[in-house]
C-alpha cells in the first residue's frame, strides 16, 4: 500500500513541478491538469453567455493612473457608474466603455462605509444602465460575473447566507498612555502601515489628519473609523535623548489585520486580493475566482437579474458582492448628491 | 491562527517542493478565536432518518452519471436547485472539530454520532474533542482510529447528549465509480468556525480520480480539513484533506478508504504515515540502553530549535512517560508535524522543561 502511494506521489511530481513553474500563467498550468473537468471551463462559460448578454453595455473597465483597477457598473444613462472606491488611488481616472471608447471620468460621490464610488463619465454619451433586483439567490445558486464586453468572466455559487463584515482595518501599533495621557507607541506590528511609515517605539501620536489628539482613547477611536486601504497623516513627536524632541508628519496606510498576520504560505494559497476586504454592511459570499481588478462589476443570477456588485476578492475560497438591496438606496442617494452638486 | 505545518515549510526547501505544491494540510492551529455563541433552542433533526440523500430529478440523470455540463439554462437552473437541496442537508451534518489547539471539520455519518474527518485533525486515538454543530451547539466527543497513509480519521460524539434522538447525518456513498467531470458539493468551515457565517458551501467538479485521493475545483482552505464532499445525489463521497497552491488543486480522501478499514478505525487503531508528513524530532540515541539518552542533536532540527542538548535524558514527551529511546521514537511517531509538545528532560541531574514544534520528514 505504501508502495503504491509512493508511486502516486512520484507520478505527480512532474505535474507538480510544472504547476509551480507556470504559476504566473495559471491558464496553461491548469489546462495541463484536466482541461474539461472544471465548473467554470469554456463550455460552462459559453452556456451562460446569453445570460451575460442581458446587460449588454452596462459594464465598463475603470482605469486609475493608467492601470486597469476595477470594473464599473453603469447605473444611469447620463454617464454614472458605480465602482470599488478603494482601488481608485491614482489620477487620471478613465473608463473604457463596452464599445471601446476611453473617456475621462471623475469621482462624483463616495460611500466609505461600503467602499463604493460613483463615477461621472465626461462627455455627451448615453449608456445602458443595469437594473438591480432585490432578490438574493439562495445558497448554492450559480452567480455570473460579467466583464466589459458583456461576456461572463467568472462563474461560481453563493456559499453562505448574507451577512455583515465588520472592518478589520488597523494602523498596526500598540499604544499606551504617556505621563500626560497621550498616545505613545509601545510596539509596531510587522507588515503594518505603521512599520512602513517608520513609526518607532516611544513616538507620541499628537494629531491625525491635522486634527489634534489629546488622549490614547481619542487616537484609538479616530483610527477605528479608518477603513483598510485608506491613508492617514500622523503628526508624531519623537524624543531623542541627545537633542530636543522633534515633531513630524508621516503618512501611513491602514491595512487588513488578517493579511498583516498571515503566514507566507497562507498568503500564497490565498492568491492576489484587494487592499480592502472588510467593512461592508451586507455581503453575499460566493466562490467565483476573480482577479482583484475585476471587482466593481455586476453579479447576475441565472435568469440574468443583476443581484449585486462584486466588491472584494477576499481569499482563495471567498469573493464578496454587495447585494442589490444594499446598492439601491446607496445608489439613489449618491446620484442625488452628485446631481445636486453639478446643478 | 495559522495553517497546520506552516512552520516547517522552509526546512529543506528543495525536497519539500512537491509538498508545498500539492499538500498543504487544511486544519488550523487556532489562536484567539472568539467565544462561540450557543443556541440550543432550534436544532433541526428532521432529516436524521433519511440522511442527506436527495433524489436526482430525471432531467439531471445524464449529468449526474456522466459528469457532463448542462445543455441549457433550464438544465443549469435544475442543477443549481439540486445543489441547494444537497447543500442544506449537508450543512446540517457538517461539524467543526476542536482538539487542543487544532481546529478542523467533520461529518456525522450515523444517528449515533460517528464522525468522519481527516487523520491530521484527529492526530491521536483516545483524545477528548469538542464537536460544534452548525447551530453553535458544542458536544463532547472522543477520537477513534486514524489511517495516516491516506489521512482518514474517525471520532465519536459521546452518548447521551441528544435526549435519545438521532443526530442528523450524511448518507454514505461509494467512491469506486467516481469519474472525471462529476459535479460535487463541498461544505466546511474555512478559516475556522464562525457562528454568524455558518458552514460555507462550494460547488465544483472532479478533476482527477484515484483510489487514495480525489482532486476537485471545490476551493478549500485551512479549517476545511475533515469536511465532507457530496455527489449530486447527496451521498458522501470524500473527506477534505489538503490543497496545492493553485485554486483548482483541492484534495479529498475517497470514502471507500474509510469503509474498507472501518473496524480498525472504530477500534481506535493508528497506522501509517501521510507521505511528506512524517513527524521528526531530530535526535539520535541508542535503543539498547535503559534510558532515552540523546547522543546527538541534528543541526537545524526541531530538537535543536527547542534547545535539546546531547546528554539530555528524555523523561516525559507530551502525555507519554519515556523509559528508553524506543519509547521516545514511538511517542514522536504519534505526533503531527507542527504540533507543539512539552518535554521534560534531565540535564546534569536536574529536570528541565522544553517546548518543541515537531518537524517534518518525507
Amino acid at each position: 500500500m505504501i508502495n503504491s502511494i509512493m508511486r502516486n506521489i512520484l507520478k505527480k511530481t512532474p505535474l507538480a513541478l510544472v504547476g509551480l513553474m507556470l504559476s504566473a500563467v495559471p491558464q496553461v498550468s491548469s489546462a495541463q491538469f484536466e482541461p474539461l473537468a472544471r465548473r467554470d471551463n469554456l463550455m460552462m462559460m459559453k452556456l451562460v453567455r446569453p445570460v451575460a448578454k442581458k446587460i449588454e453595455g452596462a459594464v465598463v473597465q475603470v482605469y486609475s493612473g493608467d492601470r486597469p483597477v476595477a470594473l464599473g457598473t453603469v447605473v444611469a444613462e447620463d454617464g454614472f457608474i458605480l465602482t470599488k472606491r478603494s482601488e481608485l488611488d491614482g489620477d487620471p481616472i478613465r473608463v473604457r466603455l463596452n464599445d471601446g471608447q476611453l473617456l475621462p471620468a471623475r469621482v462624483a460621490a463616495v460611500r466609505r462605509s461600503n467602499d463604493l464610488a460613483l463615477l461621472r463619465v465626461e462627455g455627451d454619451i448615453t449608456l445602458n444602465p443595469a437594473e438591480f433586483t432585490g432578490e438574493i439567490p439562495p445558497v448554492a445558486s450559480f452567480v455570473i460575473s460579467v466583464g466589459r464586453k458583456s461576456t461572463p468572466i467568472g462563474l461560481g455559487v453563493v456559499g453562505a447566507k448574507p451577512r455583515r463584515i465588520t472592518h478589520q482595518g488597523r494602523l498596526g501599533v500598540l499604544l499606551q498612555d504617556d505621563r500626560t495621557g497621550r498616545a505613545m507607541v509601545r510596539g509596531v506590528f510587522a507588515e503594518s502601515g505603521a512599520e512602513a511609515a517608520g513609526l518607532k517605539k516611544g513616538d507620541l501620536i499628537v494629531a491625525i489628519n491635522g486634527r489634534e489628539e489629546r488622549s490614547r482613547l481619542g487616537v484609538i477611536e479616530t483610527l477605528r473609523g479608518m477603513f483598510p486601504g485608506e491613508n492617514v497623516r500622523l503628526t508624531i513627536t519623537r524624543s531623542d535623548p541627545a537633542s530636543d524632541p522633534t515633531t513630524m508628519d508621516v503618512d501611513a496606510a491602514i491595512r487588513e489585520l488578517n493579511v498583516m498576520r498571515e503566514s507566507e504560505s497562507d498568503a500564497r494559497v490565498n492568491g492576489p486580493r484587494n487592499v480592502r476586504l472588510t467593512g461592508f454592511d451586507q455581503v453575499m459570499q460566493h466562490d467565483t475566482v476573480l482577479d482583484p481588478n475585476e471587482c466593481g462589476g455586476p453579479l447576475l443570477d441565472t435568469d440574468g437579474n443583476v443581484v449585486g456588485i462584486n466588491i472584494a476578492r477576499a481569499g482563495r475560497v471567498v469573493s464578496y458582492a454587495l447585494p442589490a438591496s444594499l446598492i439601491l438606496p446607496e445608489m439613489i442617494s449618491m446620484l442625488a448628491e452628485a446631481r445636486a452638486a453639478s446643478r | 491562527m495559522q495553517i497546520y505545518l506552516r512552520t516547517t515549510y522552509h526546512v529543506g526547501k528543495h525536497h519539500c517542493l512537491v509538498i508545498t505544491v500539492l499538500c498543504i494540510l487544511l486544519s488550523l492551529l487556532s489562536g484567539g478565536l472568539s467565544a462561540w455563541a450557543q443556541d440550543d433552542s432550534v436544532f433541526e433533526s428532521a432529516k436524521s432518518d433519511s440522511g442527506t440523500e436527495t433524489a436526482v430529478p430525471s432531467e439531471l440523470q445524464g449529468i449526474f452519471t456522466s459528469g457532463k455540463v448542462p445543455k441549457s439554462i433550464v438544465q443549469l437552473q435544475s442543477l443549481e436547485g439540486q445543489f441547494a437541496r444537497v447543500s442544506e442537508a449537508a450543512v446540517a451534518c457538517t461539524v467543526s472539530i476542536r482538539i487542543g489547539q487544532s481546529q478542523g471539520c467533520g461529518v456525522i455519518i450515523d444517528g449515533d454520532g460517528t464522525v468522519l474527518t481527516a487523520a491530521h485533525v484527529v492526530m491521536r486515538p483516545g483524545r477528548k474533542a469538542t464537536v460544534i454543530l452548525s447551530n453553535g451547539r458544542k458536544l463532547e466527543a472522543k477520537t477513534l482510529g486514524l489511517n495516516r497513509n491516506v489521512d482518514a480519521g474517525m471520532l465519536k460524539i459521546d452518548p447521551g447528549q441528544n435526549d435519545g434522538k438521532e443526530w442528523p447525518h450524511a448518507t454514505m456513498g461509494t467512491s469506486g465509480k467516481l469519474a472525471t467531470g462529476m459535479w460535487c458539493i463541498a461544505t466546511g468551515h474555512p478559516s475556522g468556525f464562525d457562528q454568524e457565517r455558518g458552514a460555507v458551501t462550494r460547488v465544483g467538479r472532479i478533476a482527477r480520480v484515484d483510489r487514495w485521493v480525489l482532486t476537485t475545483d471545490c476551493a478549500l482552505i485551512g479549517g476545511d480539513s475533515g469536511g465532507p464532499l457530496f455527489d449530486l445525489s447527496g451521498r458522501l463521497i470524500a473527506i477534505h484533506s489538503r490543497i496545492g497552491n493553485d485554486v483548482e488543486e483541492n484534495l479529498h480522501i475517497p470514502i471507500d478508504n474509510y469503509t474498507l478499514s472501518w473496524k480498525r478505525l472504530e477500534a481506535g487503531e493508528l497506522w501509517g504515515t501521510l507521505p511528506g508528513f512524517r513527524p521528526v524530532l531530530g535526535v539520535q540515541g541508542n535503543s539498547q540502553k535503559p534510558d532515552a539518552v540523546i547522543e546527538e542533536v541534528r543541526p537545524d532540527s526541531a530538537a535543536m530549535q527547542a534547545g535539546f542538548k546531547a546528554g539530555d535524558t528524555v523523561k516525559v514527551f507530551g502525555e507519554r512517560t519515556i523509559t528508553d529511546f524506543q519509547s521516545l521514537k514511538k511517542a514522536v511517531s504519534e505526533t503531527m508535524p507542527g504540533e507543539n509538545v512539552r518535554v521534560r528532560v534531565d540535564r546534569e541531574g536536574k529536570p528541565l522543561f522544553l517546548r518543541v514544534v515537531i518537524g517534518r520528514g518525507d
